[in-house]
Parts: C-alpha cells; structure tokens; sequence
C-alpha cells in the first residue's frame, strides 16, 4: 500500500516536472515562432509562471503548517519578507559600503546570503514559535497577523537598512559562477527546480513519522500528545520549516524582481497565501501550485480581459470575487478545490467500478 | 465562567500600577520633546476618543466571540458600513430638515449594517457552523474582502465626509480650555459609548433574549438543553455586533473622513482592545479600549508616531502570549478551551 | 488601489501618429509594485513596446529601475521622488529612466520662499510615511537652510492614518509658526483638518501633490488659506497668454473633457499625456525599419536630447544627460486656496 503511494508519487513529479519544463522549453527553443504566452492566449506570462512557481514554495510550507499541524498563520508574508530582505540587504550593502571584498563580489554570495537568509528566518521562527504555538486557533491566527504587520512596518523604517519604503533595488542576478540565470527563461527553471524539490521533500515529510505526527496533532492535539509525540516540538518544526520555505522564496522574489520593498509583503499578501493555500487545498502539498495558479490566473484574466470585454475596471470586482470565491471554498470545500476534484474523481471511479462488478476499495 | 459584567477590584489596581509606570516613562520621554501639560492632556482625550471607537468595535467582538467562538474579521467593516451608509443617506436629497435627516441617516445606517451583519451569518458562518476555528476564521476573512472591495465599487477610493452631530456641517464646534482643544463630537463619542453601555446592560441582564444569550455565551449545550437555540442566538450576536459596529462608525464619522478601507485598522484595534479586556466580558473590554487608545496615542507622541501600530501589535502578542485571558479579568474560558 | 487616473489618460491619446499607427497598450498598476514590475515585464517581453510610461508612485516607480535599465527601454515614470531618475550612488542619472512631475525640490522652494519672506524662522515638516512624503521631507528640509529657516520638528503618518494628535502634539510643544506638509490626498487633506483645529493661527504650506479637487471637497473649510505650488492647469484661467504652456493646456482640457464627458481633470493624466506625448515626437523622428532595440534606443537619445524647450502639461521640459527630468521650479505656479478653489497667488502678493 505505501508503496503504491510513493510509487505514484514519482510518477506524479516525473510527469509534473516534465510537464513544467516542457513549458518553459517553449520560451527557450520557441518553436514555430510559438512562445510560451502563446500558449495560454497570452494571459499566463512567463512573468506570471516565475511568481507562481515562487509563491508555490511559500504555500507548500504553509500546507505543511495549516493543513498537516493544523496550526493558521496569517503572518506568513513576514517570513517570506525576511528572506527578500536578507538576501536584499547582504547582496547590495556589503558591495556597496565594501564589506569583506573579495567574497561579497563573487558569485557564490548571492546563494551563501540566501542560505543565511534561511538560517536566519528559521532561526526567528525557532525563537517566537516556541510561546506563540502554545496559542490555539483564534488567538494564534491574531498572534501571527500582529507579527507579519510588525515585520512589514519594521522594515520600512531604518532607510539605512532597509531602504526605508523604497526598498532597495539593484538586487543582483543569480548566478552559477559564469552562467547568469537570466535571462528570464532561465530563472523560470532555477525557481521551478527549486518549487518541484520543495514540493518532494514536503511530501516526504508529510509521509514520513513527523508527517504523521503533525496529522495526530491536527486530529486531536490532546490525544497525540498522550501518545509519546512532543506535540510541541513537533509544531515548532512545522513552523520553522514553513518559515525556512517562504525564506528561500523571498531570496528568489529578490532576485527576480531585482528590488525588495514593505509593499508585497503586507497583510494582504499573507492573506492571499492563505487563500492559495485553501484553494489548493490545506492539506493538499500537490494543491499548492494549482492553488497558486489558479489565483494568478483569475487575477490576471479579470485585468486583462474585464477591462477591454467589459470596460469595467478590474479592480474591485477582482477583490470581491477573491472574497467570495474564498468563502465558498471554506465552506463547501474545506478541503480545497484541487483534493476535493481528487476526490470526486475517485468516487465516480469507484462507482464504475461498482456496476461493472468489481470491488475496489 | 465568563460573564459579561465581573468586577476585579485587585486587577484594576494592578491595571493603575501599570498605567502610573508607563506615565512616568512617557513623562521622561515626553520631556525630551519639551512638552508641557497641555500636550499630554491634549494626547490622553485625543485617545480615550479613538479608544471609545476601539471599546464599541471590542463590545462586538466580545458578542460573536462568547456566544459562537468566533473571532470575527469582518467588525471592522460594520464601522465603514455603518459611516458609509449614514454618509450616503445624508447627503440625499430628502424632504427633511437637517437634523431629522441626520437621524435618518443614522438610522439607516445601523439598520442596514445590522442586516447586512444577519446576512453575513445566515449565508457564510451558519452553513459553516460547524467547521474548525480556523476554517470559520479565513470565511470572515473573505467576508472581509468581499465587503470592502464592494464599498471601493460604491463609494470609490476618495473619503466622504459626514457632518458633525452638532453643527451638521462640515465644521465641528470646538471647544478650548487654555492649549487644550476637545471637539463636540468628542463629547458625542463618550455619551454614545455611556449609551450604549447601559442599553447593553439592560439587555443581556433584564431581558428574556439577552439572558439567552448570556445563557449561551455561559454553555452552548446546557442552553440548547434549557430550549434556547443556539443559531438562533449565533444570528443576534451578528446582528448586535453589527449595530455596535455600525453605531461606531456613525459617531466616529465627522472627527475622521469615512473611507472604503478605514475597517481594516480599527478592526485590528478592536481585537486588540478585546484581547486586553480578556474577550469575553463587556467592561473589561471598555477599559481596554480606553486604555489601548491612550496608551497608543501616549506611545506615539512621545516616541516616533511612526511606530503607532506596532504599539498596538506589541501589546497584542505580548497579552496573547503572556495572559491571554486578558488583564482585565475574564476568564477561564483560557485559550485550552478553544 | 485602483488608480483611475491610469485609465483616464488612455484613450485620449489613441493611435495619431503620421507614419506608423501606434499602439498604446494599458495596464492598471493597482498602485502595487509587485503588479507595476509584472506589467512593466508583460510589456517588454510580450508587447515588445518601444518605451514604456508607468509607475504613478514613487516606490512603484523605484521598482521597475532595474528592469527598465536591464531592458535597455526607456521608462518614464509619473511620480515625483528624486531617487527614480537620480542615482545617489554615482551622482548621475539613471541612462534609461525618465519622469515627468515637478520635483519635490522645486516644491520645497516654493515653500522656503514663501515662508521666509513671511518672515518664519522655525518650521515644522509632516509627511506621510512612503516614497513621495520621504523625499517631499528630504526636499523640503534642504530647501528649507538654503533659505535660512530651521525643521525645528518633522514627523510622519501612514497614509491610511486618521488620528494625528501624537505629531500634533510635537508640532505644538515645538513652537513653529508654519507647518509644511508633504502628503497626497487623501490624507493630506485629513492632517490639515487636524491641524487648523489644533492650531488656528499657524501657516500650513503643502506640497504640490494635493493640487487635486478632491483635496479641498475633503478638507472643507480647512483648506482655506493654504497654500502650496501647483501645476498650471490648475489655474489656466489665469495664466498670461504670453505662457508657453497655455495652448498646451487648452487643448488637453478641451480633449480631456470630450474624451472623459466631463471628468475632473486631474494633474496625474497630465503627467502620462507628457510622457506620452514624447514618446510619440520621439518615435515620429525614428527611420523606418529599424530594429526594436535600435528603437529603443533612438528614443531615448530623442528623450534626453531633443526635448528642449518642450511646453508640456507639467511644465516647460529642458532635459538633458544630468537632467532627467527637465522642469524647473518655474513649472509651478504658487497658489492659494480661497472660497473653495485655487486662486494664483504670486510672489507680488506675499
């Protein structure tokens, strides 16, 4: 039986990855003149791939999180701002101010600062995870929206630092000693890469013993604990791995949009992460790029069709569909779009398999 | 047991001892900026009147939370309909006089925010009711959008303006005493927040409904034994707690400029104020309306006002973390229960 | 969040060059910098435009510095702050950015000037807490000692702030006599509220970010008496005729009006229709048939070179290689709010 499941798994990511660098060989190798626009009419952009792929991180970790421990964060946007930032900060003021020449002008530095940024934010998350956990449902959602908003004012303060609301800009391409990935076409693979690894090791977790642990608490908190598992430690891991996860993401934000400021990384965006979240599914790690898309693709349609089909601003209605398509979501398909399509599927399956006469179960 | 109305004579002391130790330290700070007493009497008033505003949105928060566990984001928004409405109808063209319009007007408000708060429970939390906290909190968080993204479509990105109570115009009267200013509508905020909290009295204790009520904020199960239906309860704890948002957005209107997205802090002010009160008893969460208003508006005047919203952040997770029940009393419905 | 101003510029333009149609393609920034980046993106890679007119906030504006520059596409941004065209690193401008608002410093001037000849010594400086206020407090500050006055006491706000007794209170204990404001409606028009009611008798100047109708409507009487520079088209009346601008400004108001059926104009529109407008001359110098790159190019050389003497909706343009911007303190006209309206108020009648 488990088997089976992770031998469905391989197949899954072998065939999820091939499908995504198919995609982006379209932009690479452009056949028939054809780019990878093209390919959507022209409303999923390869700019819009890139953040998918990047916010997919953040939203697998927070499935590890809320769906697996059942623990909410409606922070997680300030975790993902401390990774934008450390790898902001270390890649343009020690060039800048000539800190230690020679190593911060190398090409290694840039991934030694997302790793440090990754430390650091894990670390961070380590620190205030052990009291802020012992919080439950309500008050740990207040707990961590009054942290993700104290990041986001913070780091719009200290201008020597952080570049104050403008942020900082001339954030270096990664690069891996002389080959640049960039242009955009090759970022696309680096973040995917990085998305699609991020999404075996989390469904590795989740299948693992600490996978089952966080599903313990997630059932019944008490009971797990009177079972043997350190309940706590076990949330604690959640969180940090969470945290680490929207880290690297923000490393990668940084990177591509070359410029970090407090504007993307408010109280709305750890609301829409969560949104992605719900809509992939909380307990989904497989939901969380469809989640992510589907939100970017609704997003993008409202802004570029509503406006030249309709003439209406796109705006507000985008908004209010973002909120209805949220409430719906939680209450008729808690367990999000993607699990419950699963699910249906596998009904409808099984009920064939039921009148042709077998037995499945 | 929660109840709403409890006295702690103990904990109000402590509450001044903490109160008199911040006074100093902002005393020693405030001197470094040269100010006199005027200027701290000036801060303080400035924020018992943003804390009213804070104590009327906690008081709803406190209604949905005791009765249904739920923390409800979207208070914030009943402020914005409330002003937002009471705006609308007072700026039509009706065959009235000025001062019956603006009562209108402010009915209108709170009746149709109270709706509109019935609405949200019966098509978004009773078909939910029972899923996890968590579920139930990310729905009110889309009631939130929802209603705010509408508000940006009705009313536009531009602040309205609502008369002062007083003068019905754009200009309030304000009165000075020696460097000190209070303006008119400060004193409609403090007798609108006495009003109420007498009304409120009444009702949950006098009442047959508003003992139902308490009896299902005391026990869910024990009330629904004793006949009291609990979605029946759920949908006039929504409605209550939309009336008192909508009540604060009215009487706050005139000293602010209503804006579509003016919910989102005060709502986020509201809980803290709630948080400190403890959640679940309607003092409490008065005094910690009052206090977070004076404490944020002290914090800011004498450091760098920059930093006013994470005073209130801070003083949120430090509570949470530290007596989550709150320090105003409350409760032992602690954080285990939820 | 939904900038208007983005759409209502949009058609008026339409497709009127002489020798090649041009396309102007339309996108709403949503006043997000994660948005203006990803449509700046959209429009390099997927619309293969020539040259691009975005980011209508200064920290929009900031963001798409690297791409514009990677890109090698010139980019001309609507908003104000000094470090989207100005590289305080190297002290140059920056090759491929371009901005069409009056400066924050030339608005500091104004009010310096101003101020000073009533005779002010110690001011006081309140801004909102993002790019355009940061820079407005730079400016001004600067401005301020060159004119021999003193920020006795600066502090900012959020934009979405409402309660402002904390900076008040530090306004009062510090005793200046005029307060400067570097805000945008609408929450300029809310601190101005506060402090005519807090205090009466103090001079409050501002910016000119508040030159927007919805700034008076908002603060109501207490907007009389403030006052602040602001772009010519906010006073056409009562322009001299002489003013190279006036037919400028004629024409866009007439247009404006028929293409929006009487909209307010607002100054923002006026910022795109310069930069676009540019880029249109720009693109009618071009030779045919050369490559998008080449295009690019050419029009920025154009951008930085030819628009000399250039009466604009913002002003008179003198750009050049040091001068990104091209306006000088002259494309402001200092005015007063008086009965609810503008009304110039020159340097005769201080």
């Amino acid at each position: 039986m488990k088997r089976i499941r992770s031998h469905g798994n391989a197949i899954g990511v072998v065939l999820f990855a091939a499908v995504i660098a198919a995609l982006g060989a379209v932009d690479v190798f452009r056949p028939f003149g054809l780019r990878f626009s093209d390919l959507t009419g022209r409303i999923v952009t390869m700019d819009t791939m890139i953040r998918i792929g990047i916010l997919t991180i953040v939203v697998v970790g927070l499935n590890l999180l809320m769906g697996y421990a059942g623990q909410i964060s409606l922070g997680q946007a300030g975790f993902y701002a401390l990774g934008a930032y450390a790898s902001g900060i270390l890649t343009t003021l020690a060039a800048r101010h000539g800190i230690l020449p020679g190593i911060a002008d190398t090409w290694w530095w840039a991934w030694l600062a997302m790793i440090a940024g990754m430390i650091l934010t894990g670390g961070f998350a380590y620190l205030v995870g052990r009291p802020i956990l012992r919080l439950k449902g309500n008050y740990l959602a207040m707990a961590t929206l009054g942290l993700g908003f104290i990041i986001n004012i913070v780091s719009g303060e200290f201008p020597g630092l952080t570049g104050g609301n403008d942020g900082l800009t001339e954030i270096p391409r990664l690069r891996i000693g002389g080959f640049a990935l960039w242009p955009m076409q090759r970022y696309y693979f680096l973040v995917w890469g990085m998305a699609i690894l991020v999404i075996v090791v989390a469904v590795n977790i989740v299948n693992s013993r600490v996978g089952r642990a966080l599903r313990a608490i997630h059932t019944n908190e008490t009971a797990a604990g009177t079972s043997g598992v350190d309940t706590e430690r076990v949330k604690v891991q959640a969180l940090v791995i969470s945290a680490v996860l929207a880290s690297l993401a923000g490393s990668l934000y940084a990177h591509f949009q070359s410029a970090v400021s407090p504007n993307p990384f408010g109280f709305t965006v750890s609301v829409q992460l969560v949104t992605m979240a719900a809509v992939g599914g909380l307990s989904s790690i497989w939901g969380a790029p469809f989640g992510v898309a589907t939100l970017f693709v609704i997003s993008d349609l409202l802004q570029s069709r509503m406006e030249n089909v309709l003439h209406i601003q796109g705006g507000g209605y985008e908004m209010i569909l973002y909120g209805i398509l949220l409430v719906l979501i939680m209450i008729f398909l808690p367990a999000g779009v993607t699990t419950s399509g699963v699910e249906w599927v596998r009904r409808l399956r099984r009920r064939w398999a039921r009148s042709s006469g077998v037995e499945t179960v | 047991m929660p109840r709403f109305f409890q006295r702690r004579p103990v904990r109000i002391i402590g509450i001044a001892l903490i109160v008199a130790v911040l006074l100093i330290a902002s005393l020693a700070l405030g001197s470094l900026k040269h100010y006199s007493p005027q200027n701290y009497i000036q801060l303080i008033l400035d924020g018992l009147r943003a804390g009213s505003i804070y104590a009327l949105m906690a008081m709803g928060f406190v209604v949905v939370y005791s009765v249904t566990g739920i923390i409800n984001f979207a208070q914030g928004e009943f402020v914005m309909l409330g002003a937002m409405i009471c705006l609308s109808v007072d700026a039509m063209n009706l065959p009235l006089s000025p001062a019956l319009k603006m009562i209108a007007a402010i009915a209108a408000g709170v009746l149709l925010t109270t709706g509109i708060g019935i609405l949200m429970e019966r098509l978004t939390i009773y078909p939910a009711r029972r899923s996890s906290a968590v579920t139930l909190i990310i729905i009110t968080i889309g009631v939130t959008i929802t209603l705010r993204a509408a508000a940006l479509l009705i009313w536009g990105a531009d602040p309205h303006v609502l008369p002062a109570f007083t003068t019905l115009a754009l200009e309030d009267r304000i009165f000075r005493f020696g460097g000190v200013m209070i303006q008119a509508q400060s004193l409609w905020i403090w007798a609108t927040l006495a009003v109420i909290l007498i009304l409120l009295y009444v009702f949950l204790q006098r009442t047959l409904i508003g003992k139902a009520l308490r009896a299902c904020a005391v026990n869910r199960r024990a009330a629904q034994l004793m006949g009291i239906n609990p979605s029946r309860m759920s949908m006039l704890a929504f409605a209550l707690a939309a009336a008192l948002g909508a009540v604060g957005g009215i009487v706050l209107g005139p000293v602010t400029r209503p804006i579509y997205d003016m919910g989102v802090m005060l709502g986020l002010r509201g809980f803290v104020a709630a948080i400190i009160g403890g959640l679940v008893s309607v003092p409490g969460v008065v005094v910690g309306g009052l206090l977070l208003g004076v404490i944020e508006n002290l914090a800011a005047g004498v450091t760098d006002p920059a930093f006013k919203s994470v005073v209130s952040f801070i003083i949120l997770i430090a509570i949470l973390l530290l007596r989550p029940q709150g320090i105003l009393g409350g409760g032992e419905k602690s954080t285990e229960e939820l | 969040m939904i900038q208007k101003q983005i759409n209502d510029q949009g058609g008026i333009l339409g497709p009127d060059d002489i020798r090649h149609p041009v396309t102007i393609v339309i996108y709403d920034d949503k006043t997000s910098n994660d948005d203006t980046v990803s449509n700046v993106n959209r429009l390099i890679s997927e619309d293969g435009v020539v040259a691009i007119v975005s980011g209508t906030s200064s920290g929009a504006s900031v963001a798409e510095i690297p791409i514009c520059t990677e890109n090698l596409i010139p980019c001309i941004s609507m908003a104000s702050a000094a470090s989207i065209t100005h590289d305080s690193k190297t002290n140059t401008e920056f090759k491929w950015m371009f901005k069409t608002p009056q400066t924050n410093g030339h608005a500091g001037q104004w009010q310096a000037d101003y101020l000073k000849a009533k005779g002010v010594t110690n001011i006081c400086i309140l801004y909102t807490n993002d790019g355009y206020g940061k820079d407005s407090l730079a400016n001004y500050k600067a401005a301020a000692e060159a004119d021999g006055l003193r920020d006795i006491f600066d502090s900012s706000y959020a934009a979405t702030d409402t309660e402002f007794s904390a900076q008040l209170a530090g306004v009062q204990a510090s005793g200046c006599k005029a307060v400067e404001i570097g805000s945008t409606p609408p929450v300029a028009s809310l601190v101005t509220v506060a402090v005519r009611n807090a205090m009466p008798n103090l001079i409050i100047t501002s910016g000119h970010g508040i030159c927007n109708q919805s700034y008076i409507t908002t603060a109501g009487q207490a907007a009389e008496g403030v006052v602040f520079p602001c772009g010519k088209i906010t006073v056409i009346d009562q322009l001299a005729d002489t003013d190279l601008q006036k037919p400028v400004l004629q024409k866009y108001i007439t247009d404006y009006t028929a293409f929006t059926d009487g909209e307010a104009i607002s100054t923002f529109g006026g910022h795109a229709w310069d930069g676009l407008t540019m880029i249109v001359q720009a693109l009618g110098s071009l030779k045919d048939g050369m490559a998008l790159a080449d295009q690019r190019a050419a029009v920025r050389d154009y951008l930085e070179t030819k628009i000399v003497n250039w009466p604009g909706i913002s002003g008179v343009f003198n750009m050049s290689a040091t001068d990104h911007n091209g306006l000088t303190k002259d494309s402001l006209l200092f005015v007063k709010v008086q009965g609810g309206k503008w009304v110039a108020f020159p340097q005769k009648d201080w």
